[in-house]
């Protein structure tokens, strides 16, 4: 807030100046000068929006007509007119605007100026547009494509929109790109990976439009496009590695398995699963998918907001980054007020997080792995641990879980009056599903019940037992050696150790039996089923009282063991005394123990549960609302997808601004193709691969980006689109930091295509050889590496869009890294062993790192460059020195 | 961003702020526009938002981690002695934990209570004496003795306050924001993306002894504003001061020197292919400087050419004083070559966090930081560059004015956001005076207090900056986040 009295400082200064300065700024004009002001810092509340107090101002009209408190305006009479007030009021708290700061100096002297005019307006003047008619609010329609300028028949529906508006601006496109350099565009926006020599060498060999879809269908099909596209998505949807307090260790933020979301992403990806079922899956697969791990792991979208200190913070994160991801709007903006640009209100805002509300997380256990335990809370005083075992996951904790109103944005402000908010959406959209409660399988409740689990319960069992009758069998033995007191001693501990495990044995069948049947007795109402249920269950507690017995005998057993191994210790044994007194203490307690047991055996006990039980019911508030997200009606989702799929094969947007298709957003450049593309994703079955191709085989996507052959062209294209909305040419891109990495190791035939498996430390990227997406990403100084960091490594914690920088130390991390030398001087050994001539050598790098041969000039210059060097030891340096002058050449990193 | 560099980038279809990060460190940026309009502005503003004619060219920030006590430092107070031992209850004064200031000023992590943390009334005494020093006779206490000799150059702030009672308050003094809220860029990164670049050859914003650990690096990133203006970590090792700063072993200078000669001739080539490539021109240029800077960088971290009086001024020549005097003196060097913020971390992650044994912890320490902070003071003066440069000396937060007691504590304090002290020096700033007070305990800020927002704010309008005028359209930033000048220390 401005402090009043600077306020009521350009006050005076205003009144001082007033009278002189009237005819000087005579020229005020409205349009230009007047509602620009008023549309910043008024129409969020008195336009189409909102229309506090019935005043609208976006019109002059509007002005004079006035709201509840009569007309706003008195043309010729400034201080008569309710809007000159209420902006000059010396009350901060009835002045306008509400929010924000106030006017200046210069912008009240232009108000005053045009009301004491006579508040002149243009003759036609339109108010704002009803923002239930935003373009993006409205369901995409397929057009009818535009007609072909000529006799083409098969044209790519996105040429027709494309060329239709370059054919109204009379430009022409250039014509296809050069096979090399095409050829390696679509391998690096596909799977993130050059082409090889021999790929290479087959396209140029035939360069057909049949060839090129080939190797398209060969490049979608190949794992490495999973990997390449889950990265992008990565972006998205905002995956980090766990982080908080990585050198304590306390993990904090997301999970130590959340990599198992970024795994599901790549398999999803490459199986082509629709987008609206990864959405599904991301937000509620533990109600749609209840029982499969395969699945449930995706709920790692919301896993990974999670923050131990904090779960409003968690609930915040939630609400933005699925309104801003799925449906590109900036939900986040109504957390303290109406939001000012769309029809979002912050009662919305906590509707939309009431979808969350019940959250909790959960740790499962996998088949065959070891048990990660529950999950750990939140504590003060305890670190949290790193679990790398089982999967992470969110389940609905508490369905009653209100969700309260606060203001202001800080939630020690709640609003409880008010009542706890349900869930729900904007009213400007599609109603949301009713939202059914989800009644879970009882493997999904209780992981005891899933026949995979209670295997590996039962494994679990049999190896103890496995390991206490090897431990018999070897005391059994040394007894039978040497009988002593000792030994029988040990011998009678081993057998009781045994009983106490087969007893346990016993005891996880019989309970596990017994539960089932008061499963079955629960959900059928059978009696006899019933009985059965209790007549197992008081088995059972026999069972657990069997071993509890046994366990006491056994520790009253291995007392006695400690007692006689101390007795027999040598007279001269240090604190021999101490050691003797302390195991009979050690008896003395067993013994009492065991003795306390036998009073509490008559008493009936709850046996404890074999696993974690959570809630039998899940809200189905986020089944209803990843419903909502991928119906049909939805005007956003689908739109929003194929935004950030053709911003990353174009290197530019449709929508600039890739999160906000609010009224605050930018305009499509190609609107009908957007909603055409956005329909055809729906009804392909929200097949993200069928996209990928069709915009790929479009001439858009495989026009030539420029260079001197085209200079005239260029000029003369520049001239009527010089930014390229209408993508006359392919924009140029820049490798992202993972490809610069991936493609160097690629190149140098050195990249380790092990997929998947949890994430790798930043400190080994440069020493190990897998794809960048597999090292950790976190917003921690470890959680990029200090090579990928250079080259704009994502932000983790919001990254919808890749920043592209050009910094000197990127060429030092290429020339001077031991990473590039290393590779350069293997790469420069393997070829030489295949072409000694110098010039085969430098046609060879070149072909092999940026997919083309080098120009004569180029090939004279690296030629002179080799024969420098006329130390014979000297070549093989030399040629590794090229290497490293080629990856640092423009053309690496750049995508032509 | 001026037409004609737009005119030369048409196909990028990007925002001013792209672009900018597109050329990368600002330097890159001015190195471009000089080669387009063949004008070298090389102090001017690289925003054109320098609203008041610059004070300071460069600023030292100095944090020492972990939250040194304002009480046994800068801001003593001699009723904690009358009233030792006893409780906030028990004391003629009003008692601190009732004032309306808890729930207006502080916001917890664990919980949304205040004063959940646990809240120590039993006043502890101060651990070392103290006098008026200099003619100012600013009251410091006898930790500092160098200091205690240059309060004349100082501008103390009394009236500090944070909100975050974590150390997580370290991310919050650079950035201006809580634990719990998103993250913003840091002030240094708000500096480097501000200003234009004085030596090309040279990062903007560089970090001596920092991040002090993985967690704290939003301390000196540029968060949104991208990556190019996060702050540079050197190592005072002039054979290796930044990641890939050095030529890999066995890769001897004309070896070098001959791969960057081919790469500039084989770019040029390109260029002559593709006439319109702006980046391409751009990365050329960078290529050129990323090999001066190759040998500018290493020879600002070198201290051969010092004589032995400056390392003996910085105390290089004694184990104690050593580590934070070679980040003053390298911090000294960086401003005389033009490095805009020089982001300090004299100590390690946490030292100052001193919840037991505080006077053995912070006599240690005083130790190891006094001599060579007076040093950096005096040798700006005597070199005239403290009119050039502000020098910012902070922590976190203070430490309360009880005795912490957990874990049967019986010698330390706990944190304490509500009232602490930093100083300034140099640079348009008053010289021997304090501003502002804590009550009587040392407890509360009085008055408004400052935010740790509005020293920010402080140092961008030193160096000509209005941090609205910074703002990135559609990142909103709250009224906490730009904080108010702290007009009354200004010169």
């Amino acid at each position: 807030m401005i402090p009043l009295r600077q306020f009521l400082l350009a006050l005076c200064l205003l009144s001082h100046s007033g009278m002189n300065h009237a005819r000087s700024m005579d020229v005020v004009e409205y349009t230009r000068d007047i509602k620009p002001l008023l549309r910043q810092h008024c129409f969020s509340c008195h336009g189409a929006l909102r229309q506090a107090g019935n005043l609208r101002v976006d019109t002059v009209v509007g002005m004079l007509t006035g709201g509840d408190n009569g007309t706003a305006l008195q043309p010729g009479d400034f201080e008569h007119s309710a809007i000159w007030q209420r902006i000059t009021d010396p009350q901060e708290s009835t002045r306008m605007p509400a929010e924000g700061r106030p006017l200046n100096v210069q912008e009240l002297s232009r108000i005053r100026t045009w009301i004491s005019n006579g508040a002149l307006r243009p003759e036609l003047e339109t108010p704002e547009a009803d923002p239930r008619e935003h373009w993006s609010f409205q369901p995409p329609v397929r057009t009818k494509l535009p007609p072909a300028d000529d006799s083409i028949t098969q044209l790519n529906p996105i040429d027709a929109f494309i060329n239709s508006q370059l054919m109204q601006r009379k430009i022409e496109p250039l014509p296809i790109a050069d096979p090399a350099i095409l050829l390696r565009r679509v391998y690096l926006d596909l799977i993130g990976l050059p082409p090889d020599e021999e790929q290479l060498k087959a396209f140029q060999a035939d360069p057909s439009p049949i060839a090129y879809a080939a190797e398209v269908d060969r490049l979608l099909a190949s794992p490495a496009y999973g990997e390449r596209w889950a990265r992008h998505w990565m972006d998205v949807w905002r995956y980090a590695d766990w982080h908080g307090r990585r050198g304590v260790p306390d993990v904090w933020n997301s999970a130590p398995q959340i990599w198992r979301w970024r795994d599901w992403i790549v398999d999803s990806l490459n199986a082509d699963v629709g987008y609206d079922e990864m959405i599904r899956q991301m937000l509620a697969a533990d109600e749609i998918h209840s029982t499969q791990p395969d699945s449930l792991v995706a709920t790692g979208f919301l896993a990974r907001n999670w923050y131990a200190l904090n779960p409003n913070d968690w609930m915040r994160s939630n609400v933005e980054h699925t309104a801003k991801a799925f449906l590109g709007l900036t939900f986040n903006c109504a957390h303290c007020h109406d939001h000012k640009y769309d029809p979002i209100t912050q009662e919305d805002y906590f509707r939309w997080r009431a979808f969350f509300e019940p959250l909790g997380m959960r740790q499962d256990r996998l088949a065959q792995g070891p048990d990660p335990g529950e999950f750990q809370r939140y504590n003060y005083l305890t670190l949290r641990k790193i679990v790398r075992t089982g999967i992470i996951r969110v389940y609905d904790e508490n369905l009653a879980a209100p969700t309260w109103f606060y203001t202001g944005g800080d939630e020690r402000n709640h609003q409880k009056a008010k009542g706890s908010i349900g869930p729900g959406v904007p009213a400007v959209f599609a109603q949301l599903p009713p939202v059914s409660p989800v009644h879970l399988p009882a493997a999904a409740w209780y992981p005891a019940f899933d026949p995979t689990i209670e295997k590996s319960i039962k494994d679990d069992l049999q190896a103890i037992l496995d390991a206490k009758v090897a431990r018999f069998a070897k005391a059994q033995n040394e007894h039978d050696q040497a009988p002593s007191e000792l030994l029988l001693l040990r011998l009678e501990l081993a057998r009781m150790e045994l009983s106490a495990a087969r007893a346990d044995v016993v005891r996880v069948q019989t309970q596990l039996s017994a539960e089932k049947a008061k499963l079955d007795a629960t959900e059928q109402s059978i009696r006899p089923i019933e009985q059965e249920a209790k007549q197992l269950m008081s088995l059972a507690r026999d069972a657990q009282e069997e071993v509890t017995w046994r366990n006491a005998e056994a520790a009253v057993l291995a007392a006695r063991v400690a007692v006689a191994e101390a007795e027999l210790l040598a007279d001269s044994t240090p604190n021999r005394a101490t050691t003797i007194e302390t195991a009979q203490t050690q008896l003395t307690e067993a013994t009492k123990k065991k003795s306390q047991l036998i009073v509490e055996k008559s008493e009936s006990v709850e046996l404890p549960a074999l696993t974690p039980v959570y809630p039998k019911i899940s809200s189905g508030r986020r089944t209803a609302l990843a419903h909502w997200l991928t119906h049909r009606a939805n005007p956003l989702t689908a739109r929003v997808a194929v935004n950030h799929i053709w911003l990353r094969h174009f290197h530019a947007p449709l929508v600039a601004t890739v999160f906000d298709f609010g009224r605050n957003g930018a305009q499509p450049t190609h609107p009908e193709l957007l909603d055409w593309l956005a329909v055809e994703l729906q009804e392909s079955n929200w097949s993200m691969k069928q996209l990928h191709r069709l915009i790929v085989t479009s001439a858009a996507y495989q026009r030539a980006s420029g260079g001197n052959v085209y200079a005239k062209w260029v000029t003369e294209n520049e001239a009527l689109d010089s930014e390229n909305r209408t993508l006359w040419r392919a924009n140029t891109g820049r490798m992202e930091s993972e490809v610069v990495r991936d493609a160097i190791l690629f190149c140098s035939q050195r990249l380790d295509g092990t997929m998947g498996g949890q994430e790798l430390e930043n400190s080994e990227a440069l020493t190990t050889y897998r794809r960048t997406l597999y090292y950790s990403c976190q917003p921690e100084n470890d959680g990029t590496s200090e090579f990928g960091r250079l080259f704009d490594a994502p932000d983790p914690s919001q990254c919808y869009r890749r920043t592209r920088t050009i910094l000197p130390q990127q060429s030092l991390a290429l020339t001077n890294s031991d990473f590039v030398h290393q590779l350069s001087q293997n790469l420069a050994h393997r070829i030489s062993t295949q072409c000694s001539e110098s010039t085969s050598f430098v046609d060879t790098i070149f072909r092999r790192i940026v997919a083309r041969d080098p120009t004569p000039e180029e090939r004279v210059a690296c030629d002179k460059f080799l024969a420098e060097s006329s130390i014979k030891e000297q070549s093989m340096e030399r040629r590794a020195a090229l290497i490293r002058v080629v990856f640092n050449h423009n053309d690496f990193i750049t995508v032509r | 961003m001026p037409n004609r560099i737009k005119s030369v980038m048409p196909y990028l279809q990007q925002d001013r702020r792209t672009f900018l990060a597109d050329v990368g460190w600002g330097c890159v940026g001015m190195a471009l526009g000089t080669l387009l309009d063949q004008e070298a502005r090389a102090e001017s503003s690289v925003r054109g938002t320098q609203v008041v004619p610059p004070r300071a060219k460069s600023v030292i920030w100095v944090f020492l981690s972990g939250g040194y006590s304002h009480l046994e430092t800068f801001d003593p107070k001699p009723a904690l002695n009358k009233y030792a031992g006893k409780t906030f209850d028990e004391i003629p004064l009003e008692n601190p934990l009732r004032s309306t200031l808890h729930h207006k000023r502080f916001r917890s992590v664990p919980a949304e209570e205040v004063n959940v943390r646990d809240v120590y009334p039993t006043i502890y005494p101060m651990q070392v004496g103290w006098s008026p020093c200099g003619a100012s006779g600013i009251e410091v206490t006898h930790w500092w003795p160098h200091l205690g000799s240059c309060v004349d150059d100082l501008c103390f702030v009394r009236n500090m306050w944070t909100t975050d009672n974590d150390h997580a308050a370290e991310n919050q003094f650079h950035t201006g924001r809580h634990r719990l809220d998103p993250v913003e860029p840091s002030i240094g990164a708000w500096a480097s993306y501000g200003l234009g670049t004085i030596n090309e050859n040279l990062p903007k914003f560089v970090v001596l002894g920092g991040p002090t650990r993985t967690d704290t690096r939003q301390s000196i990133d540029a968060n949104y504003l991208g990556p190019q203006f996060s702050g540079v970590p050197l190592a005072i090792d002039p054979k290796n001061p930044l990641p890939f700063g050095q030529r890999s072993a066995g890769h001897a200078a004309h070896q070098q020197a001959e791969e960057y000669a081919l790469i500039a001739e084989l770019n040029e080539l390109t260029a002559v292919q593709y006439p319109d490539d702006a980046e391409l021109r751009a990365r050329i240029h960078a290529y050129e400087l990323a090999y001066r800077m190759q040998a500018a960088v290493p020879g600002a971290v070198d201290f051969a050419t010092e004589t032995a009086s400056t390392r003996s001024l910085y105390g290089l020549d004694n184990d104690a004083t050593r580590v934070a005097g070679e980040r003053m003196l390298a911090a000294r060097r960086l401003v005389e070559r033009g490095v805009r913020f020089v982001q300090v971390f004299p100590s390690d992650y946490g030292v100052w966090d001193s919840h037991q044994k505080l006077q053995e912890n912070h006599t240690k320490l005083c130790a190891s930081v006094d001599q060579p902070i007076a040093a950096l003071v005096r040798d700006l003066k005597q070199r005239g560059l403290l009119d050039d440069v502000l020098v910012v000396f902070c922590t976190e937060f203070g430490r309360t004015p009880g005795l912490e007691l957990r874990g049967g504590g019986k010698d330390g304090r706990d944190h304490h956001p509500h009232g602490f002290t930093i100083w300034l020096a140099g640079a348009g700033v008053k010289r021997g005076y304090v501003h502002g007070a804590t009550d009587e305990l040392g407890y509360h800020a009085l008055g408004e207090g400052h935010y740790v927002t509005d020293l920010h704010a402080t140092v961008l309008h030193l160096m000509g900056l209005d941090h609205r005028a910074l703002e990135i359209p559609g990142r909103k930033r709250l009224e906490i986040d730009r904080g108010s000048v702290m007009a009354e220390i200004l010169a």
